[in-house]
């Protein structure tokens, strides 16, 4: 423990000069479902150079900044939060400080992005687990506005940035009485949408409908949250319909049940929260982590997320969710890539992050031992576009103050 | 229905104008018959005995003999050749003639205190006070589907609230209303729902069973001391009740439990009303007296598979079974009576009833049950019940007898007055007839039934046969016939009215043609139709199911058993000085572990083997913080102090969550009040059992718990404005809580000390609140309390040690690592989440860190959930302590087994494995705190709950049995039967703040 902090504080200390980065001798985990034993990586600024086999290749020292031998140790890509409320709220409980749900049922014009705080508490505590990258979501309403993808370690919004506004998100309806007329609805705002995007002229300026424009044009998603078979059913048809480049299922509890339909359509799904109870009384008990295998056996594209209770500071059991799956019939890779590069690809971002690739950005940390296992999920450095952020958290600043607190007690009775 | 054509035809002479208490008459006085003798019925005496051709002699509203061939002198004979005269039916549980209840609306804000102004009991939901006898009206109108239905009598009592006051007995119909309410004071009526009552406590139902025991106990003290004590309406009123039968209306077949356990804590009985699921649990209910209601679940409309995958199993063996109840409950052996309660009119009464019988309750046991078990449970056997001489003349005529076919009901008599509903068929007129008008002849061809013929009229012409239908109306003995003229160019209305006579076989009257012109006609029948023997009811061959235990999915066919096993070559973590054993073998006899060892344990004749090679074998999970199984309430948060309530008087053993847990490693766990105010309920320590009684589930002789709680929660923080009208407010407020409850309650010890050494003659009041309370300061109950901030951790040790107890666990206790030394020098436990935070203000300084560092101190650590999800993956919130903190593996696989069972001081039985403890075990499929870890199996007291191999086949018996019903249900919707629409329905959790009686799907705030 001692030796891990010490290496930490070391980092700190050259955070802000580190031009090349060596790390060697690691098991790197690519996140794209291959694992490489005995890998070099190199960073040069913001990327990464290569990815290599460290036994076969030489390196001359004085062509890095700064070399870490990370013997026996393993890399891995930034793990990727999908539809989270992280950074956009601090404490549940106090109203001043939710900032993820505004008045109104048609929102698509919220942004996400300049509400994210990168200086959050909770921030830092899920960084230290090894989730790097966020897709902040607004909450609330039919649309409840746009994300953005931001990176867990800045000075502001805008340098945490890596996707302004990446997608709407639409909350498909789900009351059994009502849900005709909420459907006509949505189809009545989506026909507004598309022709205010298609017109040809200039039309008087609508903030809500120029926020729509590009999710018919391929340069913004619209993920739609969905659970039943109904609603997914609906969604498929609903995506069809008005032609949606990149459509994406969020939930998908009953995704299982229609695999040929949602295969057929390429509707990628945000699989939810593994660490839940079965929707349905009769359900089998462990369906929620049998889900991802259900999907691959299907041939269904999926990454996992975390919606949910108290999600901010849960995202960072977002490791030990995707572990979970290793149970019920995913690869340990596999298991990664629903949290990496399946992400990535879902909110396409996969150019430039999501996996240990040579052209990516550095965005990526060593652990002691298996990140998915929450035993060995030790992160010795971290990496964020090739920037070495802190291992440690405030948490673990108040662990080591107490426990010296105790420490000096003892030695003076 | 439609028929209200009453016709006083006797009601004049036998109108009771004789009864009028005192009142002057206007005019000369009314006269009555002196007795009436009705000749030639079927008469159902009693169940079991019926008399072909009898004859029954009424007198001043009585019966004066049954028999054959009466004679009385002076009498009015009426003859009633097959007609059926039953028993007028007894309705125990109704509201008939009483004003309905109403719901005032005080506002927001919490209403802590009665509004009731008077010198009534301190809580709105308890009002012995109120009498029916003095409220009720009569029912002439009111009353008319209970008559049409059968009934004759019904217990009325006003319906609301926990103790509702006394019932009256009263007999309905038209008699004058003094006449009516036959016995005033007949029953008193109590219930678990505070119905009207805005009064905040109770707010669950073990407030309201705590309640109604602290009231209970409260009249027993009044009684004895009325002399020192002030005036109390309420008190006063419920003592004169005390020899009254008691009514109990439950809204569950564990109420009926519930409630039991407060009759024998009071040494009384009660005569429940069922809510119609009790079949499922019959085998535990015998000797138990139930009013059963004839409700049963409307079905859904299964057509669409996307809806019908929404209903719950439970849902669907339940809308299969409930109406067998009867059935099976007479099965069972229990006497059961029956309640029209809920149903809204007699079509519905008699179509349930049918039902019931259909499935197999026998049709003597279901007249019984609405005739002689009555009578007999009230008291009132001498009046009511039979048409045995002496009894109230009070019975129903049918057109036959209605337990055995589609009959009729004809009329009511209610004490010695007639009602007529429908007229009696006189009259025959099914057949073909020679009709005369003028000089023309026709045939008139009469169908359809006696009481709605259908006419057709035929002239024949030398070349053709003319047909026109002809409309026929029948009263008494009244024909009316209409029919467009045959033979004329244009349609030519023909209207016709005649008397029937010779019993219909000779028409003969007036009539108008087209021109309006009368003329005589008559019609002759020629050939008469016999009519249709009354249909008889049909029993319902289809094959149902069986009760699984719990009745759900995943539950099974037969109770699991205790097994002897031995899992060989295990990995076992025992929680001991030997550690973590390899190559184990581990013995289960009779519930419990037999033996451990490295050696190879030979296993006994009939023992199951199960390799456990490669697999890991640990003591059960043991959850020190869960909300699981709870019916109705986990917060009784009407109070800042309830320590009265207890959640083991509430358990619920029908919740999916233990099985999720039991497949989640979960043995055991404390079932936790929640944290609304500062001293909340008592505990109930369970093990986790699928498919048994509450009773099974709670440990026997475990220690005696209480939940206490500081911070946000009790204070109301956050649960918005309007909630700021309890104390306390403050975390100042909240200590001097504490110090009241115990200062009080130290008062309290000494009163009765003084009382039991013989100083005061006296015996004090008993207060269930100050009883507990006691027992915390003898050390006899122990706190749990939830707690987050250092400060508050700080002040209730304070308390606790000024007060001369421990606080034996901090639960949450999230800031425990800023205090553990105080913590270890205190002697308390610390029962912590591995890693939450950020929840509220108060965790702001919650570290994942804190179990790790609290051990280092010498704290006795546990991990709990407080949740339904996280408790069925303890073994990974264990692990993280692995990774803040650095906890040892076995130290951190101790956090949820053995510690917990030391902070329940339940280590001598449970927590590791060890020849002599309790064979509760997991069998799991790699190191259990590693993140691939899965329950492989799970036993508790060495019968086997879960097993992962069996899940595959569970879910498919799962789908067979929602097949098999939902094909059922497809048969009733293509039936036309009443049906809903399914929705989904999520699965509602109590969480430490959930306020009310219903749980929500609000986030957790812990």
């Amino acid at each position: 423990m001692k030796a891990i902090l010490f290496f930490s504080i070391l980092l700190l200390h050259f955070s802000s000069m580190a031009q090349s980065i060596l790390l060697l001798h690691g098991t790197a985990h690519i996140g794209n479902g291959t694992v490489m034993e005995s890998a070099a990586i190199g960073v040069v600024n913001d990327r990464i150079v290569f990815v290599k086999n460290s036994l076969t290749q030489t390196f001359n020292n004085k062509d890095w900044d700064t070399i870490i031998n990370c013997n026996g140790q393993h890399f891995y890509p930034g793990l990727v939060s999908a539809n989270n409320t992280l950074g956009l709220t601090e404490i549940d409980a106090v109203r001043a400080t939710r900032d993820f749900n505004d008045v109104g049922d048609w929102n698509p014009h919220v942004r996400a992005q300049v509400a994210y705080n990168v200086e959050s508490k909770v921030v830092e505590t899920v960084r230290t687990n090894g989730v790097l990258l966020v897709q902040a979501t607004p909450r609330g309403g039919w649309i409840s506005g746009s994300s953005a993808v931001m990176k867990l370690s800045g000075w502001n919004w805008e340098d945490a940035t890596v996707l302004a506004d990446d997608g709407i998100h639409l909350n498909w309806p789900y009351d059994r009485n009502t849900y005709q007329a909420q459907k006509r609805a949505i189809y009545a705002f989506f026909e507004m949408a598309k022709t205010y995007a298609m017109a040809r002229e200039a039309q008087a300026s609508d903030l809500r409908l120029e926020a729509m424009k590009a999710c018919f044009k391929g340069q913004k998603r619209v993920y739609i949250h969905a659970e039943s078979i109904q609603q997914i059913v609906d969604v498929i048809d609903f995506a069809a319909a008005f032609q949606l480049p990149y459509p994406v299922i969020v939930g998908g509890h009953d995704a299982h049940l229609v695999g040929a339909k949602l295969r057929d359509s390429k509707i990628p799904i945000m699989l939810s929260r593994i660490h839940s109870l079965p929707q349905r009384e009769d359900e089998l008990t462990y369906l929620p982590y049998q889900m991802p295998a259900l999907l691959k056996q299907q041939g269904i594209s999926f990454c996992i997320q975390n919606d949910g209770d108290m999600q901010p500071m849960n995202t960072r059991n977002l490791p030990f969710q995707a572990g979970t799956t290793m149970a019920y019939g995913l690869s340990e890779e596999e298991a990664l890539k629903a949290i990496s590069l399946s992400v990535c690809q879902i909110m396409g971002i996969d150019k430039d992050y999501g996996t240990l690739e040579v052209g990516k950005k550095a965005t990526f940390f060593v652990s002691k031992g298996p990140a998915l296992d929450m035993r060995s999920n030790q992160l010795t450095t971290i990496l964020v576009d090739g920037k070495f952020v802190s291992t440690s958290n405030f948490q673990e600043q108040l662990y080591l103050k107490y426990r010296q607190k105790y420490k000096d007690e003892a030695k003076s009775e | 229905m439609k028929a209200r054509i009453l016709i006083f035809l006797l009601a004049s002479f036998v109108s009771a104008q004789l009864f009028a208490q005192f009142g002057p008459d206007n005019g000369v006085k009314a006269s009555t018959p002196k007795y009436i003798l009705i000749q030639h019925a079927i008469i159902m005496v009693k169940p079991g005995q019926t008399l072909q051709d009898a004859d029954l002699l009424l007198q001043n509203g009585k019966i004066v003999q049954v028999g054959k061939n009466l004679k009385q002198d002076g009498a009015v004979a009426l003859d009633y050749t097959g007609k059926v005269l039953v028993p007028s039916f007894i309705d125990m549980y109704s509201s008939v003639g009483l004003d309905p209840v109403t719901f005032k609306n005080n506002g927001w804000r919490p209403q802590l205190t009665s509004n009731k102004e008077g010198a009534y009991y301190w809580n709105e939901a308890v009002h012995p006070e109120l009498t029916a006898a003095a409220a009720y009206k009569s029912t002439e109108n009111s009353s008319e589907q209970l008559q049409q239905s059968g009934f004759g009598f019904v217990l009325t009592h006003h319906m609301d609230g926990i103790v509702r006051g006394s019932a009256a007995f009263v007999a309905l119909g038209q008699a004058e209303v003094h006449k009516q309410i036959l016995a005033p004071q007949a029953a008193q009526v109590y219930s678990f729902s505070k119905g009207a009552s805005q009064q905040t406590y109770p707010s669950s139902q073990m407030g309201a069973i705590a309640l109604l025991r602290q009231a209970l106990y409260d009249l027993d003290y009044y009684s004895k001391n009325k002399a020192s004590l002030p005036y109390s309406v309420s008190l006063s009123e419920w003592e004169s009740q005390r020899n009254l039968p008691i009514i109990f209306k439950t809204d569950d077949k564990l109420e009926i439990l519930r409630a039991q356990k407060i009759a024998n804590e009071f040494k009384t009985n009660f005569l429940y009303i069922g809510s119609g699921n009790e079949y499922a649990i019959a085998n535990e209910l015998k000797g138990f007296k139930i009013v059963l209601p004839l409700v049963f679940p409307e079905a859904y409309e299964v057509n669409d598979p996307y809806l019908a995958r929404e209903i719950p199993l439970s849902e669907l063996k339940h809308w299969e079974s409930a109406p067998s109840n009867a059935m099976l409950l007479k099965k069972e052996g229990l006497d059961i009576a029956l309640t029209s309660f809920g149903l809204k009119n007699a079509e519905q009464f008699w179509t349930a009833l049918r039902k019931a019988m259909a499935r197999g309750l026998a049709p003597s046991d279901a007249m019984a049950a609405l005739t002689t078990v009555p009578a007999n449970w009230m008291g009132l056997s001498a009046q009511v019940g039979t048409l045995e001489s002496g009894k109230l003349a009070s019975f129903s005529v049918f057109s036959a007898d209605p337990f055995a076919y589609e009959a009729q009901l004809l009329e009511t008599w209610s004490l010695g007055e007639a009602r007529y509903w429908k007229s009696a068929n006189t009259v025959q007129l099914l057949g073909n007839y020679t009709l005369r008008i003028a000089d023309a002849t026709y045939e008139l061809v009469v169908t359809g039934s006696p009481e709605k013929p259908q006419g057709k009229v035929l002239l024949k012409t030398a070349s053709d046969t003319l047909s026109a239908k002809a409309t026929i109306q029948l009263k008494q003995q009244d024909v009316s016939i209409q029919f467009l003229a045959l033979n004329t160019p244009n349609p030519q209305l023909i209207q016709l009215h005649a008397k029937a006579l010779k019993n219909g076989l000779v028409l003969e009257g007036e009539g108008t043609d087209a021109k309006g012109a009368w003329f005589h006609w008559s019609a002759i029948q020629q050939q008469t139709t016999p009519v249709s023997p009354p249909i008889a009811l049909k029993p319902d061959t289809t094959v149902y199911g069986q009760v699984w235990f719990p009745n759900m999915a995943f539950g099974t066919t037969a109770k699991a058993t205790q097994e002897t096993l031995v899992f060989k070559n295990a990995t076992v973590w025992t929680n001991e000085k030997e550690g973590v054993l390899k190559g184990a073998d581990v013995l289960v006899v009779d519930g419990k572990i037999k033996q451990v060892s490295r050696q190879n344990i030979a296993v006994p004749a009939g023992a199951r083997v199960v390799d456990a090679t490669g697999l890991h074998l640990t003591s059960g999970i043991i959850d020190e913080h869960s909300h699981i199984a709870i019916s109705r309430g986990v917060n009784e948060g009407g109070q800042a102090i309830s320590a009265e309530v207890s959640i083991a008087d509430v358990v619920n053993p029908d919740d999916i969550d233990i099985y999720r847990q039991l497949a989640g490693g979960v043995t055991a766990a404390q079932l936790l009040h929640g944290s609304a105010n500062p001293i909340g309920g008592q505990s109930a320590l369970v093990k986790l059992k699928w498919g048994v009684s509450a009773e099974d589930m709670l440990i026997d002789n475990a220690p005696h718990f209480i939940k206490c709680a500081l911070g946000e929660n009790v204070k109301q923080a956050n649960w918005g404005d309007f909630n700021t009208v309890r104390f306390p407010q403050t975390r100042m407020g909240v200590e001097q809580v504490f110090y009241d409850g115990f200062y009080r309650a130290k008062a309290y010890q000494k009163e009765w000390d003084a009382f039991k050494a013989g100083k005061t003659k006296v015996a004090p009041r008993v207060d269930l609140e100050l009883e507990v309370l006691s027992d915390i300061l003898r050390s006899s109950c122990f706190i749990t309390c939830h707690s987050y901030i250092q400060s508050e951790i700080n002040m209730l040790m304070h308390v606790a040690d000024s007060m001369g107890f421990r606080i034996n666990t901090f639960t949450h206790i999230l800031e425990g690592y800023k205090v553990a030394d105080k913590m270890y020098k205190h002697g308390v436990a610390g029962s912590t989440f591995s890693d939450w935070w950020a929840y509220k203000f108060e965790v702001n300084d919650a570290i994942p860190y804190n179990a790790a560092l609290m051990s280092e101190q010498g704290v006795v650590v546990c991990i709990n959930s407080d949740d339904a999800e996280m408790g069925r993956r303890l073994n990974q919130e264990a692990a993280k302590t692995v990774k803040y903190g650095g906890l040892s593996e076995e130290e951190a696989w101790k956090l949820v087994t053995l510690n917990p069972a030391k902070a329940l001081h339940l280590e001598a039985q449970m927590g590791s494995v060890k020849a002599g403890k309790a064979a509760d075990l997991v069998l799991w499929t790699a190191n259990p705190l590693s993140i691939e870890a899965r329950v492989s199996m799970t036993m508790v007291d060495g019968v086997v709950y879960y097993e992962e191999k069996q899940q595959t086949e569970k879910q498919a018996q799962n789908e067979q049995e929602r097949t098999r019903i939902l094909s059922l249900m497809l048969a009733a919707n293509e039936r036309g039967e009443a049906s809903k629409t399914p929705q989904k329905k999520v699965k509602k959790h109590f969480h430490c703040d959930t306020l009310g009686e219903e749980a929500t799907e609000t986030e957790n705030s812990h």
